[in-house]
Order: C-alpha cells, then sequence, then structure tokens
C-alpha cells in the first residue's frame, strides 16, 4: 500500500462519478425536428418541380418553349432545398417556440448566429454555387434561343388596340392569323401602331414587348405542329384583355398552300415555304 | 428611494394586459379602413368604367336565305355612328350623360344575335373622320362574298384615307377565335364634329358563329391623347361594346 494512500476514514481523492448523461437522440432535437420538415418539404418541392410544370404549362411547339420547360423544371428543383430551409425553421419556430398565453414573459432569445463563420461560410458558398448554376443555364439557353439561322422565315408583327397583324415580306400576305412552318426558324420582327404591346405566342415560348416605333426582334423555332393562341403580355387599354390572335404550326405544304389562299402567287407561296431570308 | 417609487409607479408587464387593451379598437380601425378601401375602389370602377348607352339591341327575324348552299336563319341589325354622343338624333337622345365631345355608335353598343345565322348589318355613319394608322383594316373581312355595300355601291375596300370607323369584331379563345369580321366606314367630308344630318349608308352581311360573347371596336383612332386611341376608344359605351351570340 503506497503512503500516498488515503487512510481509513478519509474521504477518497475522487468525487464519484456523476451517472453518464445519456445523450438525446438527434432526431429528437430540435436540429432533429427541423431537418425532418427541411426533408419533408425539399421532398414536396422537387416533386412539385417535376410533375406540376408539365400539368400547368400549354402545349409545347417550339424548341424555346422546351427550353423554358426545362429551365422552370431545373430552377424549381434547385430553389427547393433553399426554400425549404426557410419555411422549415419557420414553421418549427412557430410550433415549438411560440409564446404562449399562459406565460407572462416571453422567453429569452437563443444565442445570435452573428459571428458564426461556419454558417455564414457554407449559406455564402451555397448561394453562390446555385446563383452561378442559375446564371450559367440561363445565358445558355438565351445564347441559344437568340442565334440566328439561314433560312429563317421573317414575320413582321403589328400590335394595336386590340388586334394582331401579320405580315410576310416578299408575299405580300397581311393576315390577322399567324401561320408558321415546321422545323423552321422564324424570325419576328415586332412592333406597335399605338401604345406597348406585348407580342406573347404562348406555345412558341417567347416574349417581346412591341413598342410603337421601334421594332424588337425575336426568334423561334416550331417544332411540332399544333395550335396556338397569341396574347397580349402589356396591360394596353379597355379591350386587352380580348386582344387575341389565332396561330398554328403546319406542315410545309400546308403553308405554301395557306399563303396562296392568303393571296399569295403559286410561285411565290412554294418560294416562301421554303425559304424567305439567306 | 427614487429608484422604488419608479418601479411600483409602472403596472406589471404582462403581455396579456398591454393586448387586451388595444386589441378590439386595432381589429376595428383596421376593418373600417379595409372597407373603405374596397368600397372606394368600387365606387371608383362604377363611376368609370361603365358608361353604356341604351340596353341590347336585339337583332329582327326576317326568315332563311341560303348562303354556300346552306339555309339559315336570317336576322338584320341596324344602328348608327354619331360624332357628338351627348346630342340627340330624331329627337332621341344618343347617349344619356356621354361625353359631348366624343363620337359614339348608338343606340346601343350591346347587340345579340342567333348562333351561326345570316346577319345582315346596316350602318348609317353620321361623323367625319381621317386616315388608318393601319391600311390593313381598310378593306373588308370576314363578311359573305368579302364585300360591303357603301350608297348602294358594292366594295372590298375604301380609301384608307377617308375612313370615319370601323365596325371590327373578334372571335375568342373562348368561343371561336377565328371569327373575324371588319368593315371600314367612310367618313362624311366635309363634317367635322357636329351631326349635320349627312350620312353614309353601309350594309353587309355575315355569319354568326358559335354561341358565347364576342367583342368589337373600332379600329380607326377617333379618339384622344395616345395614338388617338384614348377617351372614346378606351371608355366602355362608345367605340366599342359587345355582341351576344346566342
Amino acid at each position: 500500500m503506497s503512503s500516498d494512500a488515503p487512510g481509513v476514514g478519509e474521504p477518497p481523492l475522487l468525487e464519484p462519478a456523476d451517472p453518464p448523461v445519456q445523450e438525446e437522440p438527434f432526431f429528437s432535437r430540435p436540429l432533429g425536428k427541423i431537418f425532418i420538415i427541411w426533408l419533408a418539404m425539399t421532398t414536396v418541392g422537387v416533386l412539385i418541380g417535376i410533375f406540376v410544370p408539365h400539368h400547368v404549362m400549354p402545349t409545347l411547339l417550339s424548341h424555346e418553349a422546351t427550353d423554358v420547360w426545362r429551365t422552370i423544371v431545373l430552377f424549381t428543383i434547385l430553389a427547393a432545398p433553399v426554400a425549404a430551409l426557410v419555411y422549415s425553421v419557420a414553421a418549427y419556430s412557430l410550433i415549438a417556440w411560440r409564446h404562449r398565453g399562459n406565460q407572462d414573459e416571453p422567453p429569452e432569445d437563443g444565442p445570435p448566429l452573428r459571428g458564426n463563420n461556419m454558417v455564414t461560410g457554407v449559406w455564402l458558398a451555397t448561394s453562390t454555387v446555385l446563383v452561378l448554376v442559375l446564371l450559367a443555364w440561363g445565358l445558355s439557353v438565351y445564347s441559344s434561343d437568340e442565334t440566328s439561322h439561314p433560312g429563317t422565315l421573317v414575320v413582321d408583327v403589328t400590335g394595336q388596340q386590340w388586334l394582331w397583324t401579320f405580315s410576310y415580306p416578299g408575299t405580300g400576305v397581311n393576315t390577322r392569323s399567324l401561320v408558321l412552318p415546321i422545323n423552321r426558324p422564324v424570325e419576328f420582327d415586332v412592333t406597335s401602331v399605338d401604345v406597348t404591346h406585348g407580342f406573347w405566342p404562348v406555345a412558341l415560348g417567347v416574349q417581346v414587348d412591341a413598342n410603337p416605333g421601334v421594332v424588337t426582334v425575336i426568334r423561334a423555332s416550331p417544332d411540332k405542329l399544333g395550335n396556338f393562341t397569341v396574347r397580349c403580355s402589356q396591360l394596353c387599354g379597355l379591350y386587352h384583355s380580348f386582344m387575341y390572335a389565332p396561330g398554328a404550326v403546319v406542315t410545309k405544304a400546308k403553308f405554301s398552300q395557306w399563303l396562296q389562299s392568303q393571296g399569295a402567287s403559286t410561285t411565290t407561296a412554294q418560294a416562301a415555304a421554303l425559304i424567305t431570308k439567306q | 428611494m427614487v429608484e422604488e417609487a419608479e418601479v411600483s409607479e409602472q403596472p406589471p408587464r404582462t403581455a396579456g394586459t398591454r393586448r387586451g387593451r388595444s386589441k378590439p379598437l386595432g381589429f376595428a380601425i383596421t376593418l373600417v379602413v379595409a372597407l373603405a378601401f374596397f368600397v372606394g375602389i368600387g365606387l371608383l370602377f362604377h363611376a368609370q368604367t361603365y358608361s353604356a348607352p341604351a340596353g341590347t339591341l336585339v337583332a329582327t327575324r326576317v326568315g332563311t336565305s341560303t348562303v354556300n348552299g346552306v339555309s339559315l336563319q336570317h336576322v338584320t341589325l341596324a344602328f348608327n355612328t354619331y360624332p357628338d354622343a351627348s346630342g340627340t338624333h330624331n329627337g332621341v337622345a344618343v347617349h344619356p350623360g356621354g361625353n359631348s365631345a366624343w363620337p359614339t355608335y348608338g343606340p346601343t353598343n350591346q347587340f345579340q344575335v342567333p348562333a351561326h345565322s345570316l346577319v345582315t348589318v346596316t350602318i348609317r355613319q353620321y361623323d367625319s373622320g381621317g386616315s388608318l394608322n393601319n391600311a390593313w383594316f381598310d378593306k373588308v373581312r370576314g363578311t359573305v362574298g368579302g364585300t360591303a355595300t357603301i350608297n348602294g355601291k358594292v366594295v372590298t375596300s375604301i380609301n384608307p384615307n377617308n375612313v370615319g370607323h370601323t365596325f371590327t369584331v373578334r372571335g375568342t379563345p373562348g368561343t371561336d377565335p377565328n371569327f373575324f369580321v371588319n368593315v371600314p366606314l367612310p367618313l362624311v367630308p366635309g363634317d367635322s364634329q357636329t351631326d349635320n344630318g349627312k350620312y353614309e349608308t353601309v350594309t353587309f352581311s355575315f355569319v354568326s358563329g358559335a354561341k358565347g360573347l364576342y367583342a368589337w371596336n373600332c379600329e380607326f383612332p377617333c379618339g384622344t391623347s395616345v395614338a388617338s386611341f384614348g377617351g372614346p376608344m378606351n371608355a366602355y359605351g362608345y367605340m366599342s361594346g359587345f355582341v351576344h351570340v346566342v
């Protein structure tokens, strides 16, 4: 026995250890509960992004409309976890940390996040990556849609209260119906004779303002057959809500026939149905 | 001592007490402000947007006619265009309460015709005019034969610089988007903004579409302000209206 050993009747040098603290499971703690809510909301958001646009968007008749659809899906999926984080923290706070009426004083605030470099860094890095991805995607889609192609069909679009008229240069055809051949790039030269209108053939996935005295160019590439409606997207006066024009994407043969039915000569119509601008 | 006195004068800080005093008053104020806002908006819309002349003009049935080998019910409509909405015509107010400086269609801007019928329209045009801002509207479109009759003469178009008004009807996606009628009405030479009794008689026929609401308006810039498409062009009841197809 060592001489340092406590003698009989003396208190032990070491206090008896406290019973081990039972650590609360992660999913029972606030952070775990918030994580579960976030996961559920993210799942719902991603599912909405994948399945809902397909049902609420109009028929997609052009390459650009498909690009718009893909962009909406991608952006919704990327935004889902971010939005879910905000909503899950807010929802849990409202439920768990709500000040109840039977308490005289509100509970103390938790420790501030300011100065927490870890949280700030992760938030900044995630936001930066997301924004850069969105920017790169958007610029890529915009660039591909704005490229002029050989063999482009030019259509002059004129808006006025409250009708659209369309002119096909070189054919003498002026109509209020927008008929386009399939698989042929189209350039819309858009203007207005009175106030600002918004040229919006929804199914073609493009939209641009029609400004008086200015010609604005926008392009589309119809790649599916079908009917569509041209709307006005700028509140332009009393009958703005009636400012429609019927539209259709047809085969090149039918496009030629349609031009002839509108007064173009057979030669002109056949030529226009193939190429009107190099 | 001073600190004790200050503390004792303060009421107990309980959320229930504070909210209990202000809640009913705040709720009442919010309710009154919200009600006033919505009532005000409603009154504003009611005062400014709806100014229709007389009620709906129902087409008169005159028998049946054959168009492209199809026998159709034949109806007629007759109405006018006036240079002065507040004037009188044959002793009858053109547009009761109408703006005296604005041209208008009359006696109403609401018409009712049966579906899939031959509709023959006669318009007496009493107003002056000028140039279209889009010559596309100088042509007669969508009528039977693509023609109209002006003072007994059959035409397919008129001079785009001598237009008084147009009667332009269009379908909508809810009815028949391809339905379209445009008839330019020639101006009365030498007239200004007074009804001198001279007029141009324009007659045309079209086959009505499916049941539904069709909008019509004038495409000649006969209004005020921006591009002459303000004033009567943008106020309901003057240079626009509806065709009810039943």
